[in-house]
């Protein structure tokens, strides 16, 4: 320690705090860096990227060369695959982020500094959401390499087309995450809550739906309508429509949607995916600038 | 510098902190005084805009509500202990917080300098002990010479020697001109520091005093501060008014004033108990009772 | 009683138009020369060709120079017109365009367009109802009907390519029809954007590298028996090969790709007997390969070998009347449903592994241990969620979902309500038949190579951006 000419401070500087989007990013950026330095990240891409090698290597293993594509088993098992992981993976981040500084007793140091709770709250979403987006791109990315290398390719359009897709879902998840994160009070009901969100969308909704249409009867644009709800299946539905250009593959409700809608399906899926990123995210934004806790 | 008006909160049935009204004037030191749970940290944080409640406080003219961005930026704070990302590095820290104060990284090297941190820089936050986290947050606090200064029992969780040094640095640092607000129970860290004490008593300011006034008046004597197992500190209280000492509880253990010459005797009230006594400090003054715990 | 003279009148006007109209329509037509003339006789003018082949002696070979020419024709003699240079015929768009009615006339290099839209006078660009015509490398553009042959037996119809009017479906002509046409050739034609290219009632055709795609069906068989079909590609159509009502016909080394109409099939079979496929690539198509009552004797098994079926909704589709075909030696790659029995019934009649050779099934989990080349396990196919969909196929729209998985998994742990399993193959193949390679499969492969590498570039730069190397 030397010895410090002590500072005389008091006039009221003329500093000025920093805007809105400089707090954002220094805060999205210390996320982004914290999440890629925790043993979850590697985690899930290394699941991710392993897994999605699995089902490309296994459904490739029979068209071997031949370059047969289509929506056939790789590029469902790759939906399907993204369907489980990325959900999860961004439901328990978004639901951990607010939770678990609030327990550290961060939140509220934080929060003491220069920044508005808003802020505070959109920096973090940014910066997650780019780990996620790290994490998907590294997964399929290395999966299409290594296909490519062992000669059973996959469409690239349909990889990027998959890759975009994904992220969008995954902001969506996130969103989702971070409202379940500023209204619990500790990470691990925070936690608890997103799991049970992600069995409840990924399972639960579906088979519920599977069951109405056959106990009910329902109409196939019912069907549609109420499968939109799920953001997972916006995503399939859009992933489908994006690399097949037709949902025809779905049987009597895609054949409905194809032909009823055509490519006003992007504009649709896409509101859909946008009102689920959204809601959830604002919603998040004023309970916790309102009410949450510290 | 520091404006309180009526300020109360309330968190449902419970209020926290009722109709407080302060004014710190620039470079005015004051030390909140009072039990656990008496509102020290509630009205800490309505002070630094973290929660909202009825009344208003403005920091240099902000409404620290309205305007909380720039009220914070006027504050340098340190809480009871902070919490920081298990993997983040110190220099790294302090460099997150001068973006968020708005100040170039740089300026890093020399804040660590100040508090002694220069030779910890490249560990992480998680490496350091309490003493040297407190001295980081203190760091953190200082950057940009902010004009107000607010700390949250700042020593709490330090022995009585990090206290100490904690306390001295403290008071070298915190320069001349600098406004002030602390939360304590400690008299000898209000005695150092303070130079207005503001007694909090479940959510009300009872008194405002300069802190020579505030000293004196809880007269002669000496308090013995015993720190205690926290299951044991209700039975070992009991003991000893049993035995006529008006011990109190605070946030540690129990301060028990005691007559010069007869410092001893609770130890013997407690062994009889079979009460063990972790550690113990004399302080320098007694409180009298009925007005400040 | 004014008011009700005027009614009357325009009554009686009314009714007068509708008695003329089409009468002077059917006189005056939409353009220049009416379709008339060439069906009656040589009512109108005649145009150039119609001059040259009016002064050509029988067996003449008749040299028509490069032109536009609008004019319809009636080849009724046994000439061999043949267009030196681009030749076009303009029918002006109104009625048939060349009509031959004379055997062994040919009929070459021309360019045939702009027929009439009259779907039940057929408008055709080129008639013939002789025998023995030969109608080579012609271009047909802009046409009702393209090539219409009756009873025109051993013609041979090769390299021209065939272009319907962009009509919707149902307002579309055949781009080729044979109707009792025995022994005729059809090679190297390009058919697109017709109805369908369909044999009625011919015997003995062979139909060898044909291009068909975006008409209805790709090739519609009639009818029509001993039937060889070899080396065409069918795409994008509705159908690719429709067999219906047909014996004795082989399917061999054909290509079938992402035929999705409404029926959807790559090869459909409707009662037909006696046939073979064999060597067919049939890939993303609705239905690979669809059976309906057939074979419909119990002449001969119906015979599929060596073809790549890949990526279809459904491999094989069976009618719930289908028996007697072997399925053997195939490679099944990837299709959503391998095998589906369309309504509830069942494939015991039909067999898929003869002796020590079944099939090649990409979902088959077993493994081989003795290396010899068959799976030791026994490939059972059965799904609780094809069970499902075949009951209610709007559950489709859950396919690809973790909730179709989770059914399949209480499917395979609950044997109680696990469906039957819909066939066995008892010698799995472990590799795939001889695989056809597709053209492309390179530039995907780079292209696959690029698009990995830019995300995972994407991936890292966002990673490095934000684990700092810096403390």
């Amino acid at each position: 320690m030397t010895a410090l000419p002590i500072a005389l401070v008091p006039v009221v500087s003329a500093r000025r705090a920093p805007s809105t989007a400089r707090n954002i990013a220094t805060v999205a950026r210390r996320e982004l860096r914290d999440a890629v330095r925790t043993r979850w990240f590697w985690l899930y891409t290394l699941a991710f990227a392993s897994l999605g090698l699995a089902v490309s290597f296994v459904s490739a293993a029979g068209a071997g060369g031949a370059g047969l594509s289509g929506f056939g088993r790789t590029t469902a098992g790759l939906t399907n695959l993204v369907l489980l992981v990325v959900p999860l993976m961004a439901l328990t981040a978004g639901a951990s982020s607010i939770a678990s500084d609030r327990e550290r007793g961060m939140l509220a140091y934080i929060l003491a500094q220069p920044i508005t709770r808003t802020e505070l709250l959109l920096g973090k979403y940014v910066g997650l959401g780019g780990a996620l987006f790290g994490c998907i791109a590294l997964g399929i990315g290395a999966c299409s390499i290594i296909m490519a290398w062992m000669g059973a390719p996959s469409s690239p359009v349909a990889m990027l087309w998959m890759s975009g897709l994904a992220l969008l879902l995954a902001l969506a998840m996130l969103s989702l995450g971070f409202l379940i994160s500023v209204l619990a009070r500790r990470s691990s009901v925070a936690v608890g809550t997103a799991i049970f969100v992600w069995l409840t969308l990924a399972f639960g909704t579906d088979l519920a739906l599977m069951g109405g249409a056959i106990a009910l009867r329902l109409r196939v644009q019912s069907l549609l309508a109420l499968s939109l709800v799920n953001p997972l299946q916006v995503f399939k539905l859009w992933s489908l429509h994006a690399i097949e250009a037709s949902l025809d593959v779905l049987g009597p409700a895609g054949l409905y949607a194809t032909e009823e809608y055509g490519r006003g399906l992007h504009l649709i899926f896409g509101a859909c995916m946008g009102a689920w990123i959204a809601a959830p995210l604002v919603l998040a934004a004023l309970l916790f600038s309102r009410r949450s806790p510290l | 510098m520091i404006l309180a008006e009526r300020v109360t909160k309330r968190f449902g049935r419970n209020t926290a902190v009722r109709e407080a009204s302060l004014t710190l004037g620039a470079g005015e030191s004051v030390a909140l005084w009072g039990a656990n749970g008496a509102g020290k940290t509630t009205l800490i944080r309505c002070v630094l805009g973290l929660i909202r409640f009825r009344g208003r406080i403005t920091i240099g003219g902000h409404d620290v509500l309205r305007r909380g961005k720039a009220a914070r930026l006027l504050i340098g704070y340190v809480p009871q202990e902070i919490g920081f990302h298990d993997e983040l590095g110190v220099r790294e820290a302090v460099r997150h917080f001068s973006r968020l104060k708005g100040l170039a990284p740089r300026g890093a090297e020399e804040a660590l300098d100040r508090v002694g941190l220069s030779d910890h820089a490249s560990k992480r936050v998680r490496e350091l002990s309490g003493g040297m986290k407190q001295r980081l947050a203190l760091a953190i606090a200082l950057l940009g010479d902010p004009p107000v200064l607010v700390l949250d029992e700042v020593t709490a969780s330090l022995d009585a020697v990090g206290r100490g040094e904690f306390v001295a640095l403290l008071k070298r640092l915190s320069g001349a001109g600098r406004t002030m607000l602390f939360a304590s129970h400690r008299i000898d860290e209000i005695g150092v520091l303070a130079e207005r004490v503001a007694a909090l008593d479940k959510g009300r300011l009872t008194s405002v005093m300069p802190c020579r006034e505030f000293l004196a008046g809880l007269g002669a004597g000496e308090v013995l501060h015993l720190a205690l197992p926290a299951p044991l500190r209700e039975r070992a209280r009991s003991a000893l008014m049993g035995a006529g000492f008006d011990a109190r509880l605070n946030g540690v253990g129990l301060l028990v004033p005691v007559t010069t010459g007869r410092k001893a005797a609770p130890f013997r009230v407690l062994a009889e108990a079979n009460i063990p006594v972790d550690d113990f400090e004399v302080v320098g003054v007694a409180a009298r009772a009925e007005e400040h715990t | 009683m004014a008011t009700r003279l005027v009614i009357t009148g325009v009554i009686g006007v009314a009714a007068l138009g509708a008695l003329i109209g089409p009468a002077i329509g059917a006189g005056s037509s939409d353009h220049a020369p009416p379709a008339a003339p060439i069906e009656r006789g040589a009512s109108g003018p005649l145009g150039e060709i119609g001059r040259r082949l009016r002064d050509a002696a029988p067996g003449a070979v008749v040299e028509i120079p490069a032109g536009v020419y609008r004019e319809h024709l009636r080849i009724d003699k046994p000439v061999r017109l043949i267009a030196v240079g681009a030749a076009i015929i303009d029918g002006g768009g109104s009625g048939d365009i060349v009509e031959i009615t004379a055997p062994d006339v040919t009929l070459k290099g021309f360019t045939v367009r702009n027929t009439g839209i009259d779907l039940d006078k057929e408008n055709a660009a080129i008639r013939v109802t002789a025998p023995r015509a030969t109608i080579e490398a012609n271009t047909l553009d802009d046409i009702l009907f393209g090539i219409d042959l009756r009873e025109a037996p051993d013609s041979r119809v090769t390299g021209n390519r065939i272009g319907g009017k962009p009509l919707d479906i149902a307002r579309r002509g055949d781009g080729l029809r044979l109707w009792r046409c025995d022994r005729t050739l059809v090679e190297g034609n390009t058919i697109h954007s017709g109805r369908d290219a369909i044999l009625w009632y011919s015997t003995g055709v062979v139909v060898r590298d044909n291009r068909g795609h975006d008409c209805r069906y790709g090739l519609h068989l009639m009818f029509s028996d001993e039937v060889t079909i070899i080396g065409n590609e069918f795409s994008r159509n509705s159908v690719g090969i429709y067999l219906m009502y047909s014996t004795g016909i082989e399917i061999v080394g054909n290509r079938l790709l992402r035929n999705r109409g409404p029926s959807g099939y790559g090869v459909g079979l409707k009662e037909a007997d006696r046939f073979s496929v064999r060597d067919n690539l049939i890939v993303g198509n609705r239905a690979g390969v669809y059976i309906d009552g057939s074979p419909f004797t119990e002449a001969r098994p119906g015979e599929f070998s060596a073809n790549t079926i890949a990526y279809n909704d459904a491999g094989f589709i069976f009618l719930p009347s289908a028996r007697g075909n072997e399925v053997v030696g195939n490679n099944l790659i990837d299709n959503i449903a391998q095998v589906s029995v369309s309504g509830r019934g069942s494939l015991e009649a039909n067999r898929f592994w003869k002796g020590e050779r079944g099939n090649f099934w990409s979902d088959y989990t077993g493994y081989d241990q003795d290396h010899d080349g068959v799976g030791d396990f026994v490939h059972e196919s059965y799904t609780l969620f094809e069970n499902l969909m075949d009951r209610r196929p709007s559950l489709r729209l859950f396919l690809f979902s973790p909730a179709q998985q989770a059914v399949e998994f209480v499917g395979r742990a609950l044997p109680a309500i696990r469906p039957e399993p819909l066939f066995t193959d008892e010698v799995p193949l472990m590799r795939p038949v001889a695989l056809p390679a597709l053209a492309g499969a390179r530039a995907t492969r780079v292209g696959s190579l690029l698009s990995g590498a830019a995300l995972v570039l994407a991936g890292a730069g966002l990673i490095a951006l934000g684990g700092g190397v810096r403390r």
